[in-house]
């Protein structure tokens, strides 16, 4: 057999240095944003019966997930999504808790992506779930801490970008077809596809909802595609496109003004969204960076009915671009090296406490001779050398 | 400063329609012409790299560039999360299914061998068919396969036709029509939606649609 002791699994990978200095960072600037706005942490576990996410219908595709069995046979899913999990946590563990709840985290999730194009199949994720709490303050507290998150993780630019769950939901209601023909139509506007979009509609009846379901992934940019939008849709989805015109508008009254578009075209393949979607993107980074929304009945699942909403932060593509720009060091070469003479070998360790406590890094030599731990320190670039014996002498370097 | 917008074009066959059309559009193409050894090529307030077609998908997937051209073959043989927002009519050409002529493909109980270029298309028609295939991945002339009896029939591109007719093959079952395709990243459009959005009218313009 062949033995791949050398190498790591195709879209899994090691984080060196300024790589995981930057995951670091992006976490932690994340975790102090989202408890500072009351948010509490949870961890769950990487491993969940795949029931999780494929009950009553699967919410991911299954064959994005990477899977196992346990000890009877039942298969187990690396997490592929965590809003599901955070679902099960909050209907079974949290059901006595004063409402709403606010939960935060940030944890590795798993997805097969086909081929070699460069994606990770093991990313982290921080994002917020707010559970309990339906209607327009909540969704305004999570578009701005949305914002915020992009603010702090990184000093470019960004976007926001809102949608509703319920736009293409309710045009698709109006069409009289069966669900192969939706996720047909749902991928091409997804993506944008407008010439193989139009080839689809053409062969639907109802060429009244097909007009306006090949403009939908037209209708991105400021508030003029909500009015063009409620002249196409009339009485359909109405109260959606109400509702955004509502929300748009009081974000323009803010500091937010200019970095929220809409995009109606925004139809996501998670099918547990109700309501409000988001998205964010920083300049710069080729990825969608953050994404999340409105998901009312997803509780009820669980057994727990309450309507929520949640985003998730992408922190690999956060840190991707901070490294780009040369935001993080890969960690401060220290400003001491300690020997310490034989019979003094603890009093170094000691002595380097000392220094570490005047704020220094201060790294203690494991050499047996003051040679050696000159010679380290010019490699390693270290600007002073600490001899401890019966005195303590210190040689610049 | 944001970097200018940069466009990924497919080198060969797709290569100089794409140059005569950004002409039409009134861009400055000396550096397309005159190429030399310099890799990123300065057009108007554009820059252009020429790439194989499989990369320009990558590229413009992972943001390395904003705007791709790309015929339709290879945006269907890998997958991917991009816009694919305009076709722009050039480069036409279909996906078939052919076989020797004379000989019925879909006759008969045994798993049929399909010789191909492009496995995840040949899959990919064949289980929307409910049909198990054998698919062999080739890399040169694929029309040579069941010449040689190590395929039952192919799926390949389809120009005129004449390639297969001299080889002895016929097209059983036309898969799709292909043409060349705009390819935007996802971010990019967010991001930089007037320069994009501006570019693609001109194009579509000079493209005659």
């Amino acid at each position: 057999m062949k033995i791949n002791n050398k190498i790591t699994p195709k879209g899994f990978r090691d984080y060196l240095f300024e790589e995981s200095e930057a995951q670091t960072a992006v976490e932690n600037r994340l975790s102090a944003l989202f408890a500072s706005r009351g948010y509490h942490s949870v961890v769950t576990p990487a491993l969940e019966f795949m029931d999780v996410f494929t009950c009553p219908e699967p919410a991911i595709p299954i064959e994005q997930m990477y899977k196992l069995t346990d000890r009877n046979g039942r298969l187990l899913v690396l997490r592929p999504d965590i809003t599901l999990p955070i679902a099960r946590l909050a209907a079974t563990r949290l059901q006595n808790m004063p409402r709403p709840v606010r939960l935060c985290y940030t944890e590795k999730v798993f997805k097969v992506n086909p081929g070699l194009n460069g994606r990770r199949d093991e990313v982290t994720q921080s994002g917020v779930e707010l559970l309990g709490a339906a209607g327009k303050r909540a969704d305004l507290e999570i578009l701005k801490t949305a914002a915020d998150a992009l603010s702090v993780c990184g000093a470019t630019e960004f976007k926001i970008e809102i949608g509703h769950a319920a736009v293409f939901k309710g045009l698709i209601a109006e069409l009289d077809t069966d669900g192969d023909t939706v996720e047909r139509v749902r991928r091409l506007i997804e993506s944008k596809c407008y010439a193989a979009l139009d080839d689809e509609l053409d062969k639907l009846e109802n060429q009244k909802i097909a007009g306006i379901l090949r403009r939908l992934p037209h209708l991105f940019g400021g508030g003029e595609v909500l009015e063009e939008a409620a002249a196409l849709c009339g009485d359909i989805c109405g109260d959606a496109l109400q509702y955004l015109r509502d929300i748009y508008d009081t974000l323009q009254t803010t500091s937010l003004a200019g970095r929220v578009d809409l995009d109606l075209g925004l139809v996501h393949s998670n099918t547990y969204y109700t309501g409000l979607l988001l998205r964010g993107y920083l300049f710069g980074s080729g990825v969608t960076v953050l994404s999340g929304g409105r998901y009312d009945h997803l509780l009820q699942q669980f057994g727990e009915p309450m309507p929520a909403i949640g985003f998730a932060v992408e922190n690999d593509a956060v840190a991707e671009l901070l490294c780009q720009q040369g935001a993080v060091d890969g960690g401060r070469i220290p400003d001491v090296l300690v020997f310490g003479e034989p019979g003094y070998e603890m009093q170094a360790v000691l002595y380097c406490t000392e220094r570490i406590a005047q704020g220094q890094i201060a790294e203690n030599s494991v050499f047996d001779s003051w040679a050696q731990s000159l010679e380290y320190a010019k490699q390693r670039g270290i600007p002073a050398v600490v001899r401890v014996g019966a005195s303590i002498a210190e040689e610049r370097i | 400063m944001m970097r200018r917008i940069r466009i990924a074009l497919t080198k060969g066959r797709l290569e100089k329609s794409s140059v005569e059309l950004f002409k039409k559009m009134g861009l400055d193409c000396t550096a397309l012409e005159n190429k030399g050894r310099k890799l990123i090529l300065p057009v108007g307030d554009y820059d252009v790299v020429l790439a194989k077609a499989a990369d320009v998908i990558t590229y413009i997937e992972r943001g390395a560039c904003d705007i791709g051209i790309v015929g339709k073959d290879t945006i269907a043989e890998s997958s991917g999360e991009f816009y694919e927002v305009l076709d722009l009519g050039i480069g036409k050409c279909r996906f078939a299914l052919a076989a020797p002529q004379g000989s019925d493909f879909f006759a008969g109980y045994n798993v049929k061998t399909v010789a191909t270029k492009y496995p995840a298309v040949a899959s990919g028609y064949f289980e929307a068919k409910g049909m198990d295939v054998q698919i062999i991945k080739i890399e040169g002339s694929v029309e040579l396969a069941p010449l040689l009896g190590l395929a039952d029939g192919i799926v390949d591109i389809v120009e005129t036709g004449s390639t297969l007719r001299e080889n002895g093959l016929q097209v059983v079952e036309e898969i799709m029509p292909i043409s060349a395709r705009v390819i935007v990243n996802v971010a990019s459009l967010k991001t930089r939606k007037a320069q994009i959005e501006d570019f693609l009218k001109r194009l579509e313009a000079a493209a005659g649609m």
